[in-house]
């Protein structure tokens, strides 16, 4: 169960790259690197799913509650790089509806 | 009541002074080899606690006498910063967790009586005795 | 005899026979007096201790150094005997909070109970199994004055304890809501605004609302980000996902829920389900949709709960019979 989370800081905005696996062993440790970023006032935030292989619902979680974060605290979250099977499960949950989860922007 | 003798624990080196004055009342009282290293070890545990978590304190050895039952007390007391969840420091597995050795709960097994009176603030006094079986 | 008074002679037996004939015979003694000991919990620094008096009695001239040297072996394991009856205890600990949770599993069970109705016109099988002690899955029916049969079915995030007590959240926030409240999307909108206020934001519940009528044969129903069930048209024999949209609870609470009408006729299904059914991953990869409906096809003559019943056991075969979510099944079937 490996995970790894690659954070590059900008000006105004971070973008995070998750590869591996987020499931309930390695969800927390996304919690812990990208909650205190949420909390910034006014923060875009991006994370890259490009390189997941698996999300569980607990990884799904850990987002909602990031996504909830940043919008208490006037920010900006995307998602890019989900898997068809991803999309699916944000879809379903009508996630997919209130968070940017087809962000194409490079990074600035 | 007999005579008290205390040492106090300012330095590491202390903590062996204080397992030598335990070592020798308990062999005077006619412990056994294993017994004898359970109170030693008891009183290293202690008084490694005032050395690390209260900086001083002592730790104070005295013979007792029950009807024909004699014993061995050992009275650790520091003014530090006290404990203010005794219960937790009690509970196994807590203290060991962190590699600290065997902890109260340790102390407590190698004697027959244990007692701790501690607050926040206010330092602390554990009481705790073996007797000879 | 008592182990401790015959453990001296015993050990002094071992140990003779050993020094003279050093065999495999007196070792395997040693690991059953080991055993003995162990159960009568005679710690590591006794038996230390026992071994240099057994050693000073059968050699008083051994030297000076060698018995001295146990003295450090004995301060050393005492270190080692503290630990393991701390070990102990804590096993001890472990099995209390064992039956504890034991207790508390039966709790939840009383608690979240629901009875399947029973209404001429529909079969109806349902299935839950917890992958740990308690479920946090729940499924509750309920048969109104007109017949009409309510179904809940609602997962929450995770599992185990965490996951149970949001679950008994959900019962109580059912259970008070108005008595005439069958409306599919008003139940949604009304249960999202109690989790949305009580529950911790990482933490989030999908829940699936329907309502059978049983007079005219509709089935009236909204989703809060459920994973969407199937329809069997029995007609057709054709299986179609349940279109429904809407937003997990708990993310928003001025969300409103679509609510969606489907007509049922005679021999269709119903059928609903957490995710712990489409969740679940197999040496395969995960359990895709066509896997599940060839299950049912397969069982599809069968009752409405024996088709549940087999559905399970093939499932949890799948996965080597270790659930890694709670698992909920549900199947309505039309009979007349």
């Amino acid at each position: 169960m490996n995970i790894k989370i690659d954070v590059i800081e900008n000006d105004h905005s971070v973008e995070a790259k998750v590869s591996g696996e987020i499931d309930v062993y390695t969800a927390p440790k996304v919690r812990e690197t990208l909650f205190p970023i949420s909390e910034r006032e006014g923060i875009t935030l991006r994370v890259d799913l490009t390189d997941v292989s698996y999300m569980d619902s607990t990884g799904l979680g850990v987002f909602v509650g990031i996504f909830k974060n940043i919008r208490a605290h006037n920010g900006t979250f995307q998602l890019r790089g989900l898997s068809d099977r991803l999309k699916r499960l944000f879809e379903i949950t009508g996630l997919a509806d209130i968070i940017d989860i087809n962000c194409q922007n490079e990074v600035e | 009541m007999e005579i008290q003798s205390c040492v106090k624990i300012i330095n590491e080196w202390d903590i062996v002074a204080a397992r030598q004055l335990g070592r020798n009342v308990a062999k005077e009282l006619g412990f056994g080899v294993v017994d004898q290293a359970r109170i030693t070890t008891a009183i290293s545990e202690l008084a490694r606690n005032i050395y690390l978590y209260a900086g001083q304190g002592q730790v104070c050895i005295e013979k007792i006498y029950d009807g024909a039952k004699a014993g061995l007390r050992i009275v650790a007391s520091d003014s530090g910063p006290g404990i203010s969840d005794i219960r937790q420091v009690m509970e196994d597995g807590y203290s060991t967790s962190g590699g600290l050795g065997a902890g109260l709960p340790g102390v407590k097994r190698l004697m027959d009586e244990f007692n701790i009176e501690s607050s926040s603030g206010n330092g602390t006094k554990i009481i705790t005795t073996k007797w000879i079986r | 005899m008592d182990f401790r008074e015959m453990m001296e002679s015993k050990y002094r037996d071992i140990l003779e026979k050993y020094i003279t004939e050093q065999s495999e015979q007196a070792l395997y003694q040693g690991q059953k007096f080991s055993r003995k000991s162990i159960e009568n919990k005679i710690s590591p620094e006794e038996l230390i201790s026992l071994h240099k008096l057994s050693l000073t009695n059968m050699y008083p001239d051994l030297s000076k150094e060698v018995i001295d040297s146990f003295d450090i072996l004995l301060e050393v394991m005492l270190g080692y005997g503290l630990a393991y009856r701390e070990h102990q205890s804590l096993r001890h600990k472990q099995q209390e909070l064992r039956t504890e949770m034991e207790i508390a599993a039966n709790v939840q069970q009383t608690l979240l109970g629901t009875t399947i109705p029973t209404v001429d016109c529909l079969d109806i099988g349902a299935i839950s199994v917890p992958a740990k002690h308690m479920n946090g899955d729940y499924y509750h029916f309920v048969k109104d004055e007109h017949n009409h049969i309510s179904i809940a079915i609602a997962d929450v995030i995770g599992k185990g304890i965490p996951a149970a007590l949001c679950m008994s959240m959900i019962k109580y926030a059912m259970d008070s809501l108005p008595g005439s409240q069958h409306e599919p999307k008003l139940v949604l909108e009304n249960i999202n605004r109690v989790v949305e206020q009580n529950v911790d934001p990482s933490m989030f519940i999908t829940m699936f609302f329907g309502m059978y009528n049983t007079s005219n044969h509709t089935f009236t129903y909204s989703s809060a980000g459920h994973e969407p069930g199937f329809y069997y048209h029995a007609a057709k024999d054709e299986f179609t996902e349940i279109e429904a949209k809407g937003l997990l609870l708990g993310v928003d609470k001025k969300t409103k829920y679509a609510q969606y009408e489907k007509a049922i006729e005679i021999d269709d299904m119903i059928i609903l389900m957490s995710d712990g059914v489409t969740e679940c991953r197999s040496d395969e990869g995960f359990i895709e949709k066509e896997t599940l409906i060839t299950y049912i096809k397969k069982y599809i003559h069968l009752s409405a709960q024996e088709i549940v019943n087999s559905l399970f056991k093939e499932i949890e075969r799948l996965q080597h019979f270790e659930l890694r979510d709670d698992f909920t099944l549900i199947i309505l079937k039309r009979k007349v």
